[in-house]
């Protein structure tokens, strides 16, 4: 493309007294005449603005770009770690309701031992007593019909019963007194451990 | 020289690094900067359907994952390639170079591969020297690295 006279001259002036000049690929396809120092000069110092404008910017945009790079990499990375902690906080909190599952395993455990201590505790108790019953049932009926058969026999016998007759009544009165000693120990010792329950 | 240069990419500053690069190495005129395959797509649809068919850059550069896109970079090839008449000098311009996509990319008729970094001018540099042996579909596909 060739420039027109006046158009030549006002870009000449332009650039001598604004310092504007043109730029881009226009500048590619402006054929300047052969003996147009002038222009050519014109041409060349805008080529060279140009270039070493287009290189500031390329190395720029490349700046900027690398660092944009650099920018999504770390977002990437925060994202990462976000869903790494996202995970472990997950984790703590599955191991904090395992550890809650087995906290009250444990207690319940512990209550189920108690309740068997507590229940064998009340067994020995028993049959303690039951013991003590059965001795006593059979100390007092042994001695009652021991007793008895005796006056009895000197009944029949026609002996005097007089003091047997006495014996056996205070041994009877004694006998039945205790029996019912025992029966109110018992009671008792059966209600304090239902109530202890 | 190329003619005219259409670049597909979606990321907007590479546009400018792609602009002053080509400008700096002379290698066109008319660059025309496309963010989304669609776009260039119901371009290629337009010219093989309604013409002209004069108005089709001479050089194509697809970015192969362009986001926000209804298909990647090889599909957009594969079309032009097999669907809008082919006619243009077409490849990949991208930060990958896993061997799968470039294996793909050949196989729906790209011509090379540009692999994007920090110091893409020697690349353009050496695809530029051999722009004419792919535009006389002489030249093997190419990677460059």
């Amino acid at each position: 493309m060739q420039l027109s006279q006046e158009v030549r001259d006002a870009l000449l002036e332009l650039a001598k007294k604004k310092k504007v000049y043109l730029e881009g690929n226009i500048l590619k396809v402006i054929k300047p005449v052969d003996n147009d120092t002038e222009l050519k000069a014109y041409l060349e110092v805008c080529r060279t603005r140009d270039k070493d404008a287009r290189k500031k910017r390329l190395d720029v945009t490349k700046q900027v770009q690398s660092q944009n790079k650099d920018l999504e990499a770390a977002a990437q990375q925060n994202e990462q770690l976000l869903q790494d902690l996202q995970v472990a906080l997950n984790e703590a909190k599955r191991s904090e309701q395992e550890a809650e599952v087995a906290k009250a395993e444990a207690e319940k455990l512990r209550d189920e031992a108690v309740e068997d201590l507590d229940m064998l505790q009340k067994r020995t108790q028993f049959e303690l007593i039951g013991l003590i019953v059965k001795v006593a049932l059979v100390i007092i009926i042994g001695v009652g019909v021991t007793t008895t058969l005796l006056y009895s026999v000197a009944m029949l016998a026609g002996a005097d019963t007089t003091l047997l007759g006495n014996a056996w009544s205070n041994m009877f009165g004694i006998l039945l007194t205790n029996s019912f000693s025992i029966i109110g120990t018992i009671m008792g010792v059966k209600y304090a451990t239902e109530k202890d329950n | 020289m190329i003619d005219s240069i259409l670049l597909v990419d979606d990321e907007d500053l590479f546009h400018l690094v792609f602009e002053d690069a080509c400008s700096l190495l002379d290698m066109t005129l008319s660059l025309e900067a496309l963010n989304s395959s669609d776009e260039a797509d119901r371009l290629f649809r337009k010219w093989f359907i309604e013409g002209p068919i004069d108005e089709r850059p001479g050089c194509v550069f697809v970015d192969l994952n362009i986001i926000g896109s209804s298909f990647d970079g090889i599909e957009l090839i594969r079309k032009i390639n097999h669907d809008y008449g082919n006619g243009v000098v077409i490849g990949i311009i991208s930060s990958s170079d896993d061997n799968q996509e470039i294996e793909k990319a050949k196989e729906v008729g790209a011509q090379f591969w540009i692999i994007k970094s920090d110091e893409i001018e020697p690349r353009l540099e050496d695809f530029l020297n051999d722009y004419e042996s792919y535009q006389a579909r002489t030249a093997p596909f190419k990677v460059y690295r």
